[in-house]
């Protein structure tokens, strides 16, 4: 029979769904950065070339905001359990909501200035 | 610049600080709703910066209705179709300019912090804001400049 040495120490699956991955987050701390990144990514480029393929152009600072709401929603509910997210990336996420805002809110059309 | 592009850029920056308190607001909402662990009211930097802004919406709303009371009661003399005074852009432009600023700090010290030597990007982006901004007032007061 053969053993395989795992790099990190498996997960105690006993404990419950969040436990597994309370423990996957304290050996990989950069699990949930990753998980939100992957959320904002996948709003943001999906939308963008949706909206291409559908209209020829795109809103990049609306999807923006969409993508970086899209990606506090799950910040905030990883919130509420300790051992999902720190204090630093959820307030990393708010202020990704809020140069998006920024992005979108002062682009305006040259007409218009 | 237009009346039309005066209010857009109001408009904008107004939304802008409108868009933060709700976002902030709503965050520690949610966290004192279902006691968060983490909840970021607990940043005294985010907390005292969204307390300031609400005030500073408040202190804008007061200014606005004082302005557009004087407004009602400007004359122009026959002839004259240049405004001869910039007061009406002080409210729209410059006060809500100010809250605007802060907002642009917060997320940049939140992420590359107080100290870091990204402080000229900041700086120069704050200071090609106010440029514009003043531009703008000017060329709508004497035409382009």
């Amino acid at each position: 029979m053969i053993f395989l040495d795992y790099l990190y120490n498996l997960p105690n699956s006993t404990e419950g769904l969040d436990e597994i991955v309370t423990q996957t987050i304290d050996i990989f701390p950069f699990f949930t950065p990753m998980i939100l990144f992957f959320v904002f990514m996948v709003v943001f480029i999906g939308g963008i070339t949706r909206q291409k393929s559908r209209t020829g152009t795109a809103d990049y600072p609306a999807w923006a905001v969409v993508a970086s709401i899209a990606t506090l929603l799950p910040a905030l509910l990883f919130s509420v359990s300790s051992g999902f997210i720190r204090l630093d990336w959820l307030i990393i996420v708010v202020s990704l909501n809020i140069l998006s805002a920024i992005w979108f809110f002062l682009d305006m059309k040259p007409q218009e200035v | 610049m237009t009346s039309t592009t005066q209010i857009t850029l109001t408009i904008s920056l107004v939304m802008l600080v409108l868009f933060v308190i709700a976002i902030i607001g709503f965050s520690i909402g949610f966290a004192n709703d279902n006691n968060a662990e983490i909840n970021i009211a607990d940043d005294p930097e985010l907390s005292s910066f969204y307390t300031d802004a609400k005030g500073d919406l408040s202190d804008y709303k007061t200014d606005s209705e004082e302005t557009y009371s004087s407004i009602l009661k400007t004359t122009i003399e026959p002839g004259s179709d240049v405004a001869q005074s910039s007061g009406s852009f002080a409210i729209t432009s410059g006060n809500v300019l100010g809250v605007t600023k802060n907002i642009v700090y917060l997320p940049y010290k939140k992420i590359f912090g107080s100290g870091s030597g990204f402080g000229i990007f900041f700086t120069t982006f704050l200071a090609i804001l106010i440029f514009i901004v003043g531009l703008l007032i000017y060329k709508s007061l004497r035409g382009n400049p």
